[in-house]
């Protein structure tokens, strides 16, 4: 081999590790050092470029990654691609606190009383509020809305929520009268997400396909444009009842699926706002001081399902030895990156909780973990699997970090990958040991109505939400707390049931995560209510400093 | 001639019902239901069986197969449960940005692979010869997917010359949005003209016909271009229509990347939500470009050189 060649492969070869160094250096945040939630952005951005008064004008291109397929809320297919596309278009007669808080307020309608034994609410229509096109809302659309979300047969995938139902009277022009079946305290938390949306009835009526192509709601923004797979422009309500909102002249929603891709277009300026930022790259995007990244508190947990038809997990020795063989603080430091929170409750974060002082969370305690499973119908081990969704490198390192730790109390965790569907599908039909059944496992509302009936409600024929747990003590409690209208009767009984189900431990929560967005510095208002929606009503873009 | 294009077309069909039989087993034998996914967890058993009634999904399996291809040969490919549209309408809205990918990174391919080859056959075991061929086979070695994103760093965040991701249409938009995904696509690409044509061209270039040539006085360059090309070219075109299925599959991987909204990424959807009336349809789609193009060369090779037409008699 003469010199002169020699020379020209070194030179290749260091010009295509120089490639992969650029391509590498400052994204990976591989150091694992702690970042407190506190250091990130927890409310939408007020300081430097934001201070001051909101400013009409600016378009806003935001790098999503969900793909939003369709406008019809009761026919959300591909979860919140849909729903929060769907929340920008249309609204409820209430909604949930855009700031973030777990209040209900106003949207189209302005005011209600609710009767003294809760079995029915009146409801006033906000004066002078028009759909999109400029039609006003009646009192005829909003029974028109609510019968078609008590209806089963069309409010299909979210039925849960309309229980209780049973119909809406015409009081007069700009009033209606809901009554129940029963007392439902969560009634209107239910009808303030997507089913409960409120649509043109003449429209709807009318040619329902094609009215949600080309969707007329109460919301901020109409769509402009949906190019499938591609993008989703929307403009500006100009009927839309909140004064001088929104602000923004367009908004368009980038699908890109694939996060590296989001981190790209959001670096280059081809989009000012991105989701879905992975954790490994919080770090860096924070560090890099052009971006904010923003943390915000929703109910989003790291579920860990046990199946209850085996016999092992069946035990509950087992279950609380599995709990205690946990070093959480590890988890969250080195798979999480610091932004999760460690949990006191096996659901995910939701109004009522007790704080940690009153509802410990498990301690990482390995001598009590090999003390509780000694105790148990199998103090020697077992074998098991575990289902993980496939495409996330997360969920693959806590699939390994728990196969370590459980190995220390003798169970031997066989580790399993599957795709989404292959994976619900088996969860539902209770074909698995342990899983993680969904990647983003979040609940539909902000209180724990929802779930503690999914999960200990046997008339809501989930089994146990599909664990298929059962305790008679437990769902005695969750049916006292979910007919009880009384506010704070029911403070008091959640933390009861909280820590019920805590002992218990029917499943683990191995983690409370944020929503984490990241921003150009001069968006501000990026406020996002308390089930992770974008209020970009309340978004502004502030002049280049 | 006739009967080798009849033969070699009906092979072509035998091939994609074939194809069609195994992606129908796959799709409906994996774990997965689309009703379920669609409807979600809180749907009562009845509410999903009356859907599978509706959508024939409990129809007995070879029931199926047989209304998929009835209708398919007509040209029927039915609607999208999940996506309540007609999947013609689905995959005929996004077939377009794919099929310029394709085709810009053939393009590519052919730009940087041909005078490559021409160069290393000219000067076999140089330096040029030798790092062409070295960088064209690390290019070909590396998964599309990061080199995607290594172009999209290099020449669409630091250099800023494209945007780094996106699909605008127009000449000026499919120039500036597809030229980093093609080029990913065409380097891993340039590997198979640039081997292929070397070492047909070295062959040619060592004949008697050629040395012929050159004792005639004729230039190096006309040699090339004019003899030794036309025979050393055949192995070329065979093998890039072997490879219609790397490209295929590349737009797959480089649509997520980029963020090109064409049948690549509708697929990876489609599976994911076990869409089976558009999954069936893609995989279909792109078996018979497959096929046809294969057929195209098949037949191009055959009128060219008649030992390829005769050797079947």
């Amino acid at each position: 081999m003469s010199k002169t060649y020699r020379a020209v492969l070194i030179a290749l070869a260091c010009a295509l590790l120089a490639v992969t160094v650029i391509s590498c250096g400052g994204d990976d945040d591989d150091s694992g050092e702690d970042i407190a939630l506190s250091g990130l952005q927890e409310g939408a951005t007020t300081t430097g470029a934001c201070e001051g008064e909101p400013v009409k004008g600016g378009n806003l291109v935001y790098a999503r990654q969900s793909i939003t397929e369709n406008f019809n809320s009761l026919k959300i297919v591909n979860g919140n691609g849909d729903i929060f596309a769907n929340n920008l278009i249309f609204q409820g007669l209430v909604r949930n606190d855009p700031k973030g808080s777990t209040k209900i307020e106003g949207a189209v309608a302005d005011s209600w009383e609710v009767a003294n034994d809760g079995m029915s609410y009146t409801f006033h229509i906000r004066p002078g509020i028009k759909f999109s096109n400029g039609q006003p809302v009646t009192a005829e659309d909003v029974k028109f809305s609510l019968d078609r979300f008590g209806n089963p047969k069309i409010n299909v995938t979210l039925a849960a929520v309309a229980v209780g139902y049973k119909s809406t009277t015409i009081v007069d022009d700009e009033t209606v009268r809901v009554d129940l079946t029963q007392p439902v305290p969560a009634f209107l938390y239910n009808i303030s997400i997507w089913p409960g949306f409120i649509v043109p009835k003449n429209l709807v009526e009318q040619d329902e396909d094609a009215f949600f192509k080309d969707p007329v709601g109460t919301g901020p923004f109409m769509v402009k444009e949906l190019v499938r797979g591609s993008h989703l422009t929307f403009e500006p309500n100009t009927n839309y009842w909140e004064e001088g909102k929104p602000y923004l002249d367009s908004l368009r929603w980038d699908f890109a699926t694939d996060s590296n891709s989001r981190l790209l277009a959001l670096k280059d300026g081809q989009a000012q706002i991105a989701d879905g930022i992975p954790f490994s790259q919080v770090n860096s995007l924070k560090n890099s001081g052009e971006f904010v990244v923003q943390a915000a508190k929703v109910p989003y947990f790291v579920g860990l399902w046990f199946n209850h038809k085996r016999e092992p997990l069946a035990d509950v020795n087992v279950r609380q030895a599995m709990q205690y063989a946990l070093n959480r603080e590890e988890i969250n430091k080195s798979i999480f990156r610091g932004v999760g929170t460690i949990p006191n409750s096996v659901l995910q974060q939701l109004k009522y909780d007790a704080p940690p002082s009153e509802v410990p969370p498990y301690p990482f305690d390995l001598a009590k973990a090999k003390e509780t499973i000694a105790k148990s119908k199998f103090p020697d081990g077992f074998s098991i699997s575990l289902k993980y969704p496939a495409g996330y490198d997360y969920y693959k390192q806590l699939g390994l970090y728990l196969q370590n730790a459980w190995d220390q109390i003798g169970i031997k965790v066989k580790l399993i990958e599957a795709d989404q569907s292959s994976l619900t599908d088996s969860f539902y039909k209770g074909d698995y040991d342990l899983a993680f059944p969904y990647a983003q496992f979040t609940s539909d509302l902000p209180i724990p109505d929802e779930y503690a009936q999914f999960v200990a409600e046997p008339r809501s024929g989930l089994n146990g939400f599909f664990s298929f747990w059962e305790d008679p003590q437990i769902t005695k409690m969750v049916r006292e707390f979910v007919s009880n209208p009384d506010e704070d009767e029911r403070a008091e009984q959640w933390p009861e049931i909280q820590k019920a189900l805590n002992e218990q431990t029917p499943w683990i929560n191995v983690m409370d995560l944020p929503f984490i967005t990241a921003h150009a510095k001069n968006v501000c208002g990026t406020d996002i209510n308390a089930l992770g929606s974008d209020q970009l009503e309340n978004t502004w873009m502030a002049k280049a400093e | 001639m006739t009967r080798y294009v009849v033969n070699r077309v009906a092979l072509g069909l035998v091939v994609l019902v074939g194809l069609a039989f195994a992606t129908f087993l796959i799709i409906h034998l994996v774990p997965g239901d689309p009703v379920r996914q669609a409807l979600g967890a809180q749907a009562s058993p009845q509410q999903i069986e009356e859907v599978r009634d509706q959508l024939g999904l409990n129809d007995p399996l070879p029931t199926q197969f047989w209304d998929y291809l009835s209708n398919s040969a007509t040209g029927q490919f039915g609607d999208s449960f999940v996506q309540s549209s007609a999947v013609s309408d689905l995959v005929g809205d996004r077939i377009a940005p794919s099929a310029l990918l394709i085709a810009y990174g053939l393009l590519v391919a052919l730009l940087i692979g041909v005078p490559l080859a021409i160069v290393a056959a000219l000067k076999p075991n140089s330096v040029i010869d030798h790092s062409a061929r070295l960088v064209a086979t690390l290019s070909f070695a590396t998964p599309l997917f990061w080199l995607g994103l290594v172009l999209a760093l290099v020449f669409g965040l630091e250099l800023d010359i494209f945007p780094v991701s996106g699909y605008e249409t127009g000449i000026d938009g499919i120039l500036k949005t597809l030229t980093l995904p093609a080029l990913a696509l065409g380097l891993a690409l340039t590997v198979f003209v640039l081997r292929i044509l070397r070492s047909s061209l070295l062959e040619v270039l060592q004949s008697d016909y050629i040395d012929a040539a050159r004792a005639r006085g004729l230039s190096e360059g006309r040699i090339v271009a004019k003899h030794a090309m036309r025979n050393a070219v055949m192995p070329t075109v065979t093998i890039m229509a072997i490879q219609v299925g790397f490209l295929i599959s590349g737009a797959v991987v480089l649509e997520q990347v980029f963020q090109i909204p064409g049948v690549g990424s509708l697929l990876v959807e489609s599976v994911e939500r076990r869409d089976y009336e558009v999954v069936q349809t893609l995989v279909l789609l792109a078996g018979a470009t497959v096929v046809f193009v294969n057929l195209a060369a098949d037949v191009l090779q055959a009128a060219i050189d008649p030992r390829v037409r005769l050797a079947g008699r």
